[in-house]
């Protein structure tokens, strides 16, 4: 079996682990700490609202995070590029970059006229500095060579940024889209614990105020499959893109 | 095929006047990187820069190319003063410096492309590709090529621009001795067809002295033109003619490498 498929048999046996945990435990502690089955359960019947759920998440984390990466590498790939923009916005990247993006969230969510708005606002927070400081450093190193080499081809600043330091910076981009996709979705459930009436972090919070703890379960798990295949999409298109780089 | 220029090359012609260029380091000492330098390249002309490391070589080059200014003197290119990198001085570095994310094809269209030439010159893209050895190679990625076969793509792309004159910096120096040997035959059936001006900085005696019709022997502290040696011989050479030892061992002996002279042994 190659290495790479073998991760998955961690699986089963981290389900194994949980049943029999669940086995051992007392009656009166069952139900916070359901097992599989009961959860499995739960999923089946929860997979309707699950969907609308997905949905609706989707509807925040595919915009606030297409617009976080777009607007990252319009801004990133210029600024990384020219010596002294670089220098310029040095101190804000040090300064903002660094903010957990959750604490927008309330503010956020007061600030902006719809739940929807506040939102893609803070997933784009999220995603767009690990984007930014990817674009720039990529942008930055690329070879002095490959720059001189630019201009005795001929090239003009428009299509040097065009042409050679976006394709240059885009393995560092993608680096970066990887580690801002992760934010978006930490910084989509966070909000929609906050302030939401559907979607998956919804889901989750509204099952654990009724204590249905197999249900919360199950909208974990779902979420974390969400996730894995966003993060498995984006794995390759990386691939796909960055054919290249080896 | 690209139709060969006939007759002797009109343009190319390079005019070094008195140029100076020093480097200023970190700690505040200043390098002189070129003392007062003069050179005339005639149009269609291949040139030779040879010298040890430090000697400016590099330093002179990038200045014809335009790509760092000139503290004092003056360049001309068809008396017309240089001020910047220009696709009329082509320049091919030691690192062949494909863009990986392109093809071949692509590499090569890259310069007309730039300059939005592209639709009207695309079909001289295949024909440079001939020239170097490489149409079938078109749609292959750099990666995939050996490092003699990414050089004749970066001879491509620099030609491509039609330059009338082709700067070359130790384009040969990565590549092992025979496909070495090859790419500099290779180099000269380019030049002979183009009749482009050739200069190339090489730190191989041999090589500059096959290739040249002029070597331009080149001195550190301070970074001068020590010596020109004309090289009057026809083409296509012999690497092993007796005229080309005796060339040999004269520019050793101005580099200082040139040993104890002894009459020949012949004790084979």
């Amino acid at each position: 079996m190659p290495h790479r498929l073998s991760g998955l048999l961690l699986f089963p046996l981290l389900v194994g682990v949980w049943a029999f945990v669940a086995e051992i435990l007392p009656p009166q502690s069952r139900y916070l700490f359901p097992a599989p089955l009961a959860v499995a359960r739960a999923l089946w019947e929860s997979l309707g609202v699950l969907w609308q759920g997905t949905v609706a998440s989707m509807m925040i984390l595919i915009p606030g995070y297409i617009l976080a990466v777009l607007a990252a590498v319009l801004f990133g790939i210029p600024v990384g590029a020219t010596t002294w923009a670089r220098h310029f916005f040095a101190p804000l990247m040090r300064v903002a970059a660094p903010v957990p993006p959750t604490v927008y969230v309330p503010y956020a969510i007061a600030l902006l006229p719809t739940f929807r708005a506040s939102a893609i606002f803070v997933v784009f927070i999220g995603a767009f500095w690990p984007v930014f400081l990817g674009a720039v450093s990529g942008a930055a190193t690329v070879p002095e060579r490959h720059r001189d080499n630019a201009r005795v081809l001929g090239f003009g600043r428009w299509e040097y940024w065009r042409r050679v330091a976006f394709h240059a910076a885009l393995p560092a981009i993608f680096n970066g889209m990887g580690v801002g996709m992760a934010m978006a979705f930490i910084l989509l459930t966070v909000a929609e614990l906050f302030g939401a009436n559907v979607g998956l972090g919804h889901f989750v919070q509204y099952y654990a105020d009724f204590a249905d703890y197999p249900r919360m379960v199950a909208g974990i798990i779902y979420t974390g499959a969400v996730t894995f295949s966003a993060m498995t999409l984006l794995a390759q298109l990386q691939k796909r893109m960055l054919f290249w780089n080896i | 095929m690209v139709a060969p220029q006939t007759g002797a090359a009109t343009i190319g012609a390079i005019n070094i006047r008195g140029v100076k260029k020093t480097f200023t380091h970190q700690d505040g000492s200043i390098i002189e990187a070129l003392s007062n330098v003069d050179l005339s390249v005639a149009a269609g002309e291949f040139i030779t820069l040879i010298g040890p490391s430090g000697c400016g070589k590099s330093t002179l080059l990038r200045a014809i190319a335009g790509l760092h200014p000139v503290d004092a003197g003056e360049l001309t290119l068809d008396g017309e003063p240089i001020t910047g990198p220009a696709a009329e001085r082509g320049l091919v570095f030691q690192d062949p410096l494909l863009f990986p994310w392109l093809n071949i094809h692509d590499n090569v269209a890259f310069g007309l492309k730039a300059r939005h030439l592209y639709r009207e010159h695309k079909a001289e893209v295949g024909q440079f590709l001939k020239l170097v050895g490489l149409e079938t190679f078109g749609k292959s990625y750099p990666h995939q090529l050996s490092g003699g076969m990414q050089q004749r793509a970066a001879l491509a792309r620099a030609l491509v621009n039609q330059p009338s004159v082709l700067l070359l910096d130790e384009p040969l120096g990565a590549l092992d001795a025979f496909t070495r040997m090859n790419m500099q035959d290779e180099i000269i059936r380019i030049w002979q067809e183009r009749k482009t001006t050739m200069i190339m900085v090489t730190h191989d005696v041999d090589e500059a002295v096959y290739l040249a019709d002029r070597v331009v022997v080149m001195c550190p502290r301070p970074a001068r033109i020590e010596e020109i040696i004309s090289v009057k011989r026809e083409r296509p050479r012999a690497r092993s003619h007796p005229d080309f030892l005796q060339l040999r061992g004269k520019l050793l002996k101005i580099l200082d490498f040139g040993g104890q002279e002894r009459e020949p042994e012949y004790r084979i």
